[in-house]
C-alpha cells in the first residue's frame, strides 16, 4: 500500500488505533486501513501526536513554528485563545487593507440591521453571532453558542432608537456593548470575525501554503456575501481539527487583543467612574449604567470620540508577555532566599517563583505550553512544559534525537538531588517529551547521580539535564544584559553534559 | 624575534590589554554575566592571533586555544584568560630585550636592536 503523505496518513489511522494497546510504540501497527502494513517508523510518532500537552494545531501536525515568528494565532485543538479580535485595531491600522475591511465589515453590519423584515434581520444577527472555527474566546471546548432571538431583538431596537435619536449610522460596532445587556467582548470579536470570514478564510490558506500545514477539503459555513446581503456556505481546503473534524481559521495576530479599545471594562473604569460616579459612592451595576448610556447617547458619543483620538496607544496584544526584568531578579532574589525542603511551604514557593520566571527567560525560543501538578508517592509535584518549535539548534537537535516535541521541567526545592528524583523524571519521558527532560534544583549534583544520569544516557540514551540556582542567576543575569539568550545557559548545559558522556 | 614578530606582538599585547582593561570592569561589576557572541568572536580572533605570536612554548596552557561559543564563558572567565595571555605575552617580551644605559631595546635576531621597549613588568614592580 502507498503511505500518503504523512500528517494526512496519520490523521486516517488514528482514530483507528487503540490508545491502551501496550503494543502501541514497540509492535507492529495494526489498523483496519493499513491492511496490517508494518509501519513502525510512525509509531513513535503516532503515540506523540496523541498525547501533546495543551496541543496547538502546528504541534498536532509536527510543524515546529514559534508563536513569536507566526503571523497568526496558533490556535488551540482542544480550547480557545483566551484574545478577542478588536474591529477597532483595524479602524487605527495604518494598513488601507486593514481599514477597507473595516469599512467592509461596518457596512455589512449597516446592511444586515437595516435590510429585510425584522425576522430575517434577527436570523442574520443570529448567524453572525458565532464564529467557532476561529476559537477566540474563553470556551474549553472551542464551541460557543449563538445569541438568542431576545438578545437579537434588543440589539436591532437599540440601533433604530440611536439612528432616530443621534440621526447618525453605526460607526463602530463595539458600541453594542455599551447599550445592550449580555452582549460583551467575545461577542463583538465573534460579529467581527463572520462579517470578515471571506478574508480570514484567504488569510488561513495563505498562511497554511507558507508553513506547510496540512488541509482538507471542508465546508465554511455563513460567508456573508456583501453585494448580495446573503450568507453562503463555500467549499475549502483548510485545516480540521482532529479531535473533532470541524475547520480551523487563523486571525492575524495583529487584530487580537484582551479587551477591546472601545469596551464595557474600559468605558465603566476609565470613563463612567471618574465622571459620574462620586468617590466613596457605590458602583452602580451593570444594566443601571445600560440604562444611563441609552439615556444619554452624547456620553457615549463623547467616549467614543475621546477613544478615537488616543488610537495612537491602541496596540494589539501579544500572545506572551515577559515579566520586567526587575520582577525577574526580585524573583531570582526569592529564589535564592528560599531554603531547601518544605519548611514553610519553601517547596511551593519555589516552584511558584520558576513558574513565573522561567516562561519569561525562555521566551520566544520556547513557547509555554502549561504548568501542571502531579502527584507521585504522596510528594506535590510541579512541571512546566514548552513547546519544543525548533528556533534553535539545541531545540532542532532535542526534536531530532530525543524526539522532544516537548520539554518538560520539573522542580525540585531540595538540597541534595537523589535517585529518586531521577526515577521520577526519568518516568515521565515518553510521548511528546520524547528522551530529553530538565530538572531545575538547588545545587550542583553529586558524583554519584551525575554517573547516573550519564548511565541513563549510555544505557537508554535518555538525556536529564541539571539545573541549578548558579544557572538560574546566570539566566538572570543574560536576561537583564541582553548579551545572550537565557536558553543558551540550557545550550551550555547540554554541551558540558554531552562531553561528559562517553562518545 | 624578527621585526615582523615584533611588530604583531605589539598590536596583540595592546589589543588584549584594552579587552582586558574593558572585561576586567564588567567582571567587576557582574562576574556572572556572559558575554555576547560578537565580543566572544573577537576576543578569540585576538586569541587566535596571541597563540600564534607566543607559540608552544609561550602559551598558557596546553588544552586551551580560544573559548567555545556554547560554553557561555562568563565575564570574569575572559577577564582571567586575558590576565593569564598578558602575562604570558609580557614574559615573552622579557625573554627578548636588554637593557642599556637604562633604556630598554628589543633584541632582533639575537642582537639588540634600536627598538626602544618599556622595561619587564617585574622590575617595574621592584
Amino acid at each position: 500500500m502507498e503511505i500518503p503523505h504523512v500528517p494526512i496518513f496519520l490523521f486516517l489511522i488514528a482514530p483507528t488505533l487503540n490508545r491502551d494497546d501496550p503494543d502501541l510504540g514497540c509492535a507492529e501497527l495494526q489498523s483496519p486501513l493499513c491492511n496490517g502494513i508494518v509501519v513502525r517508523s510512525f509509531l513513535l510518532f503516532i503515540g506523540e501526536i496523541l498525547t501533546i500537552i495543551r496541543p496547538r494545531l502546528t504541534d498536532h501536525f509536527g510543524i515546529p513554528i514559534s508563536q513569536e515568528k507566526a503571523d497568526f494565532a496558533i490556535p488551540f485543538l482542544d480550547e480557545d485563545l483566551p484574545l478577542y479580535v478588536d474591529p477597532f485595531l483595524l479602524w487605527k491600522s495604518p494598513s488601507q487593507q486593514d481599514q477597507a475591511l473595516h469599512q467592509s465589515m461596518i457596512y455589512a453590519f449597516r446592511s444586515l440591521i437595516t435590510k429585510g423584515s425584522q425576522s430575517e434581520r434577527i436570523a442574520k444577527l443570529q448567524k453572525i453571532s458565532e464564529c467557532s472555527e476561529v476559537g477566540l474566546g474563553e470556551s474549553a471546548t472551542r464551541r460557543g453558542v449563538k445569541i438568542g432571538q431576545e438578545l437579537a431583538k434588543s440589539i436591532l431596537e437599540h440601533f433604530e432608537v440611536s439612528k432616530q435619536k443621534m440621526g447618525t449610522d453605526v460607526e463602530h460596532i463595539e458600541e453594542v456593548q455599551l447599550f445592550v445587556d449580555k452582549v460583551s467582548k467575545d461577542r463583538i470579536s465573534d460579529f467581527a470575525c463572520v462579517l470578515l470570514k471571506s478574508f480570514i478564510v484567504d488569510f488561513t490558506l495563505d498562511q497554511c501554503g507558507k508553513y506547510g500545514i496540512p488541509c482538507q477539503k471542508t465546508t465554511i459555513l455563513d460567508l456573508y456575501d456583501d453585494r448580495k446581503d446573503v450568507f453562503k456556505n463555500i467549499e475549502v481546503e483548510v485545516p480540521i481539527n482532529p479531535n473533532d473534524g470541524k475547520p480551523i481559521l487563523f486571525v492575524p495576530k495583529r487584530w487580537l487583543r484582551f479587551s477591546p479599545w472601545i469596551g464595557y471594562e474600559d468605558y465603566f473604569k476609565n470613563h463612567y467612574l471618574k465622571q459620574y460616579v462620586e468617590e466613596g459612592a457605590p458602583h452602580p451595576g451593570r444594566v443601571e449604567i445600560l440604562n444611563f448610556n441609552r439615556d444619554n447617547y452624547g456620553v457615549i458619543d463623547r467616549y467614543i470620540k475621546n477613544r478615537e483620538k488616543s488610537f495612537a496607544d491602541c496596540k494589539n496584544d501579544p500572545l506572551f508577555s515577559t515579566i520586567p526584568v526587575v520582577s525577574a531578579k526580585r524573583l531570582l532574589a526569592a529564589i535564592s532566599k528560599l531554603p531547601s525542603g518544605k519548611t514553610n511551604n519553601a517547596d511551593k514557593k519555589y516552584e511558584d517563583q520558576l513558574c513565573r520566571l522561567l516562561p519569561s527567560l525562555l521566551y520566544p525560543h520556547l513557547d509555554f505550553a502549561m504548568e501542571q501538578s502531579r502527584t507521585d508517592s504522596g510528594a506535590h509535584i510541579r512541571d512546566l512544559v514548552f513547546y519544543n518549535n525548533k528556533s534553535i539548534g539545541l531545540l532542532s537537535d532535542l526534536w531530532d534525537k530525543y524526539s522532544c516535541r516537548q520539554i518538560v521541567f520539573e522542580l525540585k526545592n531540595v538540597k541534595e538531588l537523589e535517585r529518586d528524583h531521577i526515577n521520577q523524571i526519568n518516568r515521565y519521558l515518553k510521548e511528546s517529551f520524547g528522551s530529553f527532560g530538565i530538572l531545575v534544583t538547588r545545587n550542583e549534583p553529586t558524583k554519584t547521580i551525575q554517573r547516573n544520569l550519564i548511565d541513563l544516557w549510555s544505557g537508554q540514551r535518555k538525556c536529564i539535564l541539571v539545573l541549578t540556582d548558579s544557572d538560574i542567576d546566570m539566566m538572570v543575569n543574560v536576561f537583564e544584559s541582553k548579551q545572550r539568550d537565557p536558553i543558551e545557559v540550557i545550550n551550555k548545559k547540554y554541551v558540558e553534559f554531552m562531553r561528559a558522556c562517553p562518545s | 624575534m624578527n621585526q615582523d614578530e615584533i611588530d604583531a606582538f605589539e598590536k596583540i599585547n595592546g589589543q588584549l590589554e584594552s579587552v582586558y582593561v574593558e572585561v576586567s570592569s564588567l567582571s567587576k561589576k557582574n562576574p556572572n554575566d556572559a558575554v555576547s557572541k560578537f565580543k566572544l568572536g573577537f576576543v578569540n580572533a585576538l586569541l587566535i592571533a596571541a597563540n600564534d605570536v607566543l607559540g608552544d612554548d609561550y602559551r598558557p596552557a596546553e588544552d586551551f586555544s580560544v573559548f567555545d561559543v556554547d560554553s557561555l564563558p562568563t565575564t570574569s572567565d575572559v577577564a582571567f584568560v586575558c590576565g593569564q595571555y598578558l602575562s604570558c605575552l609580557e614574559k615573552l617580551r622579557s625573554d627578548n630585550i636588554e637593557s642599556e644605559f637604562g633604556e630598554w631595546y628589543w633584541v632582533i635576531n639575537k642582537r639588540r636592536s634600536e627598538s626602544f621597549t618599556k622595561p619587564p613588568e617585574k622590575l617595574k614592580k621592584r
